[in-house]
C-alpha cells in the first residue's frame, strides 16, 4: 500500500506490524521537520503506543516543550513523536491541542486500539473501509484500493453526485465500499469490536450574534490570530514561499508573511498565454511593494495539452476544479525553489468572500417581503427579457425556489437540470432528487440565522474539504510540496464564525480581509476593486484549442462513455457547439472531461 | 483651570462628594461594583450618585437608602446615554455644590470637567483599563482635567502614562473585595470550575476556556465548568462548547443574583478566568474584581499572566498566573488545581489572606483620603497622596 504514496512521501517508508492483534500501520514521508529523525511509524519509550502521520504540527515545539516538563522524553525533532507522547497525556482528547492540518493513526497496544483522527477543516485526506470487524485505512484511495481490488466499484450516485457538483462530496467516495473520515472527527476502533466509535471533535462555529464590539476590535483581533497563524506556518527546516494570485487574500497572506520573515520572502505566481484572465500583472504589484523575492510561470497551450489530461487521470478521486491545473503548474516550479508554500485558501468560505452570500440573502428578504405572486412574475419578465447569459442567471437566482436549490444552481452552473440530457443508462435510472436531498442534509437547518450564515457554513463543510482543500493538496502532492492555509486556523475560524454576517458582507464582502490589509499594499485605484481571482483559468480557451484532441479521443474511447455512464452522441453535440465557439460549454465539458481520464485510468488499472 | 473656588466646605458641614457613573448597581459588573462600594462606604462625606437609569433601579435604590439621580433615556446609543449622563449631572452640580466630584469612568469626564471649572469643585477621576484604550482622546482628556487620578492596577497606571503623559497625580489604589461572613466551602457533586464575568468581551478568555476544558475533561471527566455571567458573546460561546463536544460539561448560568454567585463561589473548587491583552490598542483586564472576590472564599485562581491581574494575583502563592492565549496551559493549571487538593488548600488560604487586606472597607477608607486631600486648603493639591494602594506582591 505504501508504495502508491510514493509521491506523497518520496523521502521514506516504513512499516509497523504488531502480530499479536494483527494490526500494521505504515507511512511514506515528505522530511520537512527534522529531516533525518523523522522515520515512522514512531512509538514511545516502551514501542506500546505507534503513529502514522500525514501532515504537519504547526504548534509542535511549543507541545514538545509541555511534555518534556512532564517527563516525557524525546528521541527525534521530528513532530509525529509529539503525537505519541501527547497521546499518552491526553488520550483522544489530543486532537484539541494540536495546530495544524493532519490525519494520523494510533496503535495503542495495550488497550488493543486504534484511534485515527483528521483534522479540523479536512485538509489532510483519510480513506477508512470497514467489514466485519476489519479496518482498512489509507491517505488514498488508490492505495487502499490496490490492497482490496474487490472494493474497485464505482458508486453511480457518487458518479451523479460529482457530475452536479464537480467533485465527490464526503463522506462517501467515488466506490461504494470506501469512506473519507470527515474532517474534525475521530474514530476509534478496538480489536474484537463489533464495529468502530466515530464522532465530531470540532465543527465549524456558525452563530452569528449581534454584537456590541466595534469592527475595529475585531479586525484588530483577527489580524493578530493571522499574524500568529503566518508565523507558526512559517517554521520549517526547509525553504518556505508564498503562492501569490495577486487577490486579496494571497496578497493578505503574502503581506503578514512578509512582516513575520527576516529574510526576504519569496511569491510566486502564474499567468497563461491565452485568455482574458491574467493576474501576474496585479502579483507582480504587490510583489514589488513587499519586495520580494519573485517568480513567475507562464502555463502554454503547449503545456496545458500535456500536463491538464496528467493531473486529471493522476488525482486520486475525480476533480473538476479546473484551477487544479494551474495551481499544479505552480506547485511543480516552485518545487526547487521551496519546499511549503503559504496559501489563501479558506478565507473566501470563512470570511464571506464569494457575491452569492450577499445576492442570496438580498433575494431571500426581498422574497419574505413581497408577495410570491410579484416575486414570479419579476423572476418570469426578467427571463422574459434574457437575451444574454448573465441576466438569464440573475433571473434563475430570483426565482422563488428555495435558498438551498438556488444556491447549488448558483455554484454548479445548474448542471443538475442538464442531467437528462447527458446520463447514459448507467445513470438514468437513479433517484435525481438525492443530490439535493444529502446536500440539505449536510447543510441543516437554517436555524433562525441568516441565509448567507448558513451557506458560508455549507462551504465550509462541503465545498471547502472536498473541492478546494483537495485540489490543493493533491495538487502539490503530487509534485511533494507542501501547501500549508493560512487562514485555516481554529482561532480564526471560531472568530469569524461567531461574527454577524453583516460584518462580513459589508462593503464589498469579506470586510474583515480588506481591513486586515496594510493601508499601502494595493497599488493604484485600477485595483481598488478588487474582485474574486484566486487563480482563475481559461477553461473556454483550452478546450477549444490544447485539450480539443483530448475530449475527441475521449468521444471515441472513453470509458464513461462505452461503460454507458454518459450519453456520447450528446457529449459531442456538446463538444461539437463550444469548438465552433457558439457556445461555453466548459462548466459540463471539464467534468466529463475530468471524470472522463479519470476513469480511464481507473478502469485501465482494473485491466492489470 | 485656575478657576476660584467660590465657596469652600462649609465650616462643621461635610464635603459634598457627586459620583458620576456610567455604570452602577442592579447592572451588574466591577465597574458598579467600584461606584457603588464607594456610594456606600464613604462616611466622612455628603455623597449623591448620578447614574443612569436601569431595570430594577428603583427598587435597588430604595432598598440601598443611597441618594441616587437616575436619568432616563438617551436611546439606544450609548453615545447618548453617556451625553445626558454629564448634562444631567451638571445641572445637578448646579444644585448641589459639590466639593468633590469623582468621576467612575472616562465618559463622565466632560461633566466633572465643566464643574470643575464653574464651582471649582475637585475632580478625582478612576481609570480601570478598556476604556483608555477603546478612547484614549477622552482618556487624555479626562486625565488631565483631574487633580488626581486613581488606576485601579500598576498596569492600568502604564496605560494612563501611555495616552496622557501630562497626567497629574495618578495613584494605583486595587480594587476591593466583598469580604463573606461565611466562607467555609459548601459541598458540590463535580469537580467545579467558575468563571465570573460578564460574556460581552472577548478578552475575559471564554474562548479559550472552552478550548482548555476539553483538555481538562481527559484528565477530571467529570469536571464542571460553571459560567455565571450574561451577554452578547454568550451564544457563540454555548456553539463552541457544542462544536468541541464539551457542552454537557459547562453550565451557563447567565446573570444571577449575588447569593446565588456566592454560593456558587462556595462550591468551586477554582475560578478561572484568563483574561488577554486584546489586540490593537485595547487594553483588557484593568483587575479583575472577580480573583480577589473568589480569593475571599478561599479559592485559588487561574488568570492570564497579563494586564491587571498581575496585580490580583499573586502566581505561585494565591493562584497560577499563566498564559491566556495557550488553552493547554490554562488546562494544565486548572487540572492541577483540581487534582492537587494541598496545592488548591494553600494557594486558597493565602488568597484568603490577602483578600482580608483588600477588603472594600480599605479600600474605600483609601479613596475616601485621596477625595479629601487638599480641600479646605488651596486647589493646587500640595496635599500628602494616601498610601498608593499597590497590593503586596
Amino acid at each position: 500500500m505504501c508504495a502508491t504514496l510514493r509521491h506523497r512521501g518520496p523521502d521514506d517508508e516504513g512499516v509497523h506490524t504488531d502480530a499479536d492483534s494483527g494490526v500494521s500501520i505504515g507511512a511514506r514521508r515528505l522530511a520537512i521537520m527534522d529531516l533525518p529523525g523523522g522515520h515512522q511509524p514512531l512509538c514511545n519509550e516502551d514501542g506500546t503506543v505507534w503513529v502514522a502521520f500525514n501532515g504537519e504540527i504547526y504548534n509542535h515545539r511549543k507541545l514538545r516543550d509541555d511534555l518534556r516538563r512532564r517527563g516525557h522524553t524525546f528521541s527525534t525533532n521530528a513532530d509525529t513523536e509529539v503525537l505519541v507522547h501527547l497521546y499518552e497525556e491526553y488520550g483522544e482528547a489530543m486532537v484539541h491541542a494540536l495546530e495544524g492540518m493532519f490525519a494520523f493513526a494510533v496503535w495503542d497496544q495495550r488497550a488493543a486500539r486504534l484511534l485515527l483522527a483528521r483534522d479540523r477543516f479536512g485538509e489532510k485526506p483519510l480513506f477508512l473501509h470497514e467489514h466485519d470487524g476489519e479496518l482498512l485505512f489509507a491517505s488514498e484511495l488508490t492505495s487502499l484500493l490496490q490492497v482490496r481490488p474487490s472494493l474497485r466499484e464505482l458508486d453511480p450516485y457518487a458518479v451523479d453526485a460529482f457530475f452536479v457538483f464537480a467533485y465527490v462530496p464526503g463522506p462517501g467516495t467515488i466506490v461504494s465500499g470506501v469512506r473519507q473520515l470527515q474532517p474534525g472527527h475521530l474514530l476509534s476502533w478496538k480489536r474484537g469490536a463489533a464495529s468502530s466509535r466515530e464522532r465530531s471533535w470540532w465543527t465549524p462555529p456558525q452563530v452569528g450574534v449581534r454584537r456590541s464590539e466595534s469592527f475595529a476590535s475585531v479586525a484588530a483581533e483577527a489580524k493578530l490570530l493571522l499574524d500568529e497563524s503566518v508565523r507558526t506556518r512559517m517554521v520549517a527546516d526547509v525553504p518556505v514561499g508564498v503562492f501569490l494570485s495577486g487577490g486579496v487574500d494571497s496578497t493578505l497572506v503574502a503581506a503578514t508573511a512578509a512582516e513575520a520573515s527576516s529574510q526576504r520572502l519569496k511569491t510566486f505566481t502564474v499567468g497563461y498565454d491565452t485568455g482574458a484572465v491574467n493576474e501576474t500583472e496585479r502579483a507582480r504589484a504587490v510583489a514589488e511593494r513587499l519586495q520580494s523575492e519573485h517568480h513567475e510561470v507562464t502555463l502554454t497551450q503547449d503545456d496545458v495539452a500535456e500536463r491538464a489530461p496528467a493531473v486529471l487521470a493522476a488525482l486520486d478521486q475525480p476533480l473538476a476544479d479546473r484551477a487544479a491545473i494551474p495551481l499544479h503548474t505552480l506547485s511543480e516550479f516552485a518545487r526547487p525553489r521551496v519546499t511549503v508554500a503559504l496559501g489563501g485558501e479558506g478565507a473566501d468560505e470563512l470570511f464571506g468572500g464569494y457575491p452569492r452570500y450577499r445576492w442570496l440573502e438580498r433575494a431571500r428578504r426581498l422574497q419574505s417581503a413581497l408577495p410570491d405572486v410579484a416575486v414570479r412574475s419579476l423572476a418570469g419578465a426578467l427571463r422574459q427579457s434574457a437575451k444574454l447569459g448573465p441576466i438569464e442567471r440573475a433571473s434563475t437566482r430570483l426565482a422563488p425556489t428555495p435558498v438551498l436549490e438556488r444556491n447549488l444552481d448558483w455554484v454548479t452552473s445548474e448542471r443538475r437540470h442538464r442531467r437528462e440530457a447527458l446520463y447514459g443508462p448507467r445513470l438514468m435510472k437513479l433517484d435525481r432528487g438525492r443530490v439535493l436531498a444529502n446536500l440539505a442534509t449536510r447543510a441543516g437547518e437554517l436555524d433562525g440565522g441568516t441565509a448567507a450564515r448558513w451557506l458560508m457554513h455549507l462551504d465550509q463543510v462541503h465545498y471547502l474539504p472536498d473541492d478546494v482543500l483537495v485540489k490543493t493538496d493533491r495538487a502539490s502532492m503530487l509534485v511533494s510540496l507542501e501547501i500549508r492555509t493560512a487562514f485555516l486556523h481554529a482561532g480564526l475560524a471560531e472568530l469569524a464564525g461567531s461574527l454577524d454576517t453583516s460584518m462580513h458582507l459589508a462593503g464589498a464582502g469579506k470586510a474583515l480581509v480588506h481591513a486586515m490589509l496594510p493601508a499601502d499594499i494595493i497599488p493604484t485605484t485600477r485595483f481598488a476593486r478588487y474582485r474574486k481571482t484566486a487563480f482563475r483559468v481559461p477553461a473556454a480557451e483550452w478546450l477549444r484549442g490544447p485539450l480539443a484532441p483530448v475530449l475527441r479521443r475521449q468521444l471515441e474511447r472513453g470509458t464513461i462513455y462505452s461503460e454507458g455512464f454518459f450519453d456520447r452522441r450528446a457529449a459531442e453535440r456538446l463538444v461539437g457547439e463550444h469548438a465552433a465557439a457558439t457556445h461555453d460549454h466548459s462548466d459540463q465539458l471539464w467534468p466529463l472531461l475530468s471524470f472522463g481520464l479519470w476513469a480511464d485510468r481507473f478502469h485501465g488499472l482494473d485491466e492489470a | 483651570m485656575g478657576s476660584m473656588r467660590p465657596d469652600g466646605p462649609r465650616p462643621g458641614a461635610r464635603p459634598r462628594l457627586l459620583i458620576v457613573t456610567p455604570d452602577f448597581p442592579p447592572a451588574p459588573g466591577g465597574i458598579q461594583v467600584v461606584a457603588h462600594r464607594l456610594a456606600a462606604g464613604i462616611v466622612g462625606m455628603e455623597i449623591e450618585v448620578i447614574a443612569p437609569d436601569s431595570p430594577g433601579a428603583a427598587q435597588f435604590d430604595a432598598a440601598s437608602g443611597l441618594r441616587v439621580r437616575r436619568v432616563r433615556g438617551g436611546g439606544a446609543l450609548r453615545g447618548g446615554r453617556n451625553a445626558l449622563l454629564n448634562f444631567a449631572a451638571l445641572a445637578h452640580a448646579l444644585r448641589f455644590r459639590p466639593d468633590v466630584t469623582l468621576s467612575a469612568h472616562i465618559v463622565a469626564s466632560p461633566a466633572a470637567a465643566a464643574i470643575r471649572r464653574l464651582l471649582g469643585a475637585r475632580t478625582v477621576q478612576y481609570f480601570h483599563a478598556e476604556e483608555i484604550g477603546a478612547k484614549p482622546r477622552l482618556a487624555d482628556f479626562a486625565a488631565r482635567h483631574a487633580d488626581d487620578s486613581i488606576a485601579v492596577s500598576a498596569y492600568t497606571a502604564g496605560l494612563i502614562a501611555d495616552v496622557a503623559p501630562s497626567a497629574r497625580r495618578v495613584h494605583v489604589i486595587a480594587n476591593g473585595a466583598d469580604i463573606p461572613v461565611d466562607p467555609s466551602p459548601r459541598p458540590v457533586d463535580r469537580p467545579t470550575i467558575v468563571t465570573i464575568a460578564r460574556v460581552e468581551e472577548r478578552y475575559k478568555g471564554h474562548d479559550v476556556m472552552v478550548r482548555a476544558l476539553a483538555l481538562v475533561l481527559a484528565k477530571v471527566p467529570d469536571a464542571q465548568w460553571v459560567v455565571i455571567g450574561d451577554g452578547s458573546l454568550r451564544p457563540g460561546l454555548e456553539q463552541l462548547a457544542r462544536s468541541y463536544g464539551v457542552a454537557d460539561a459547562v453550565r451557563f448560568l447567565g446573570a444571577v443574583r449575588d447569593d446565588e454567585r456566592d454560593a456558587w463561589l462556595a462550591r468551586a473548587h477554582v475560578l478561572a478566568m484568563p483574561s488577554r491583552l486584546p489586540a490593537g490598542q485595547f487594553a483588557g483586564e484593568g483587575f479583575g474584581i472577580a480573583y480577589l472576590e473568589a480569593a475571599a472564599y478561599g479559592k485559588p485562581v487561574v488568570a492570564g499572566n497579563v494586564g491587571g491581574a498581575v496585580d490580583a494575583v499573586a502566581d505561585g502563592e494565591t493562584g497560577l498566573l499563566v498564559d491566556p492565549n495557550d488553552p493547554l496551559a490554562v488546562a494544565e493549571a486548572i487540572t492541577r488545581l483540581l487534582c492537587d487538593g494541598e496545592l488548591a488548600a494553600r494557594l486558597g488560604a493565602a488568597g484568603q489572606a490577602r483578600a482580608q487586606q483588600h477588603a472594600w472597607p480599605k479600600v474605600v477608607e483609601r479613596v475616601e483620603a485621596l477625595l479629601l486631600a487638599g480641600l479646605g486648603s488651596s486647589s493646587s493639591g500640595q496635599a500628602p497622596a494616601p498610601e498608593a494602594g499597590r497590593p503586596n506582591r
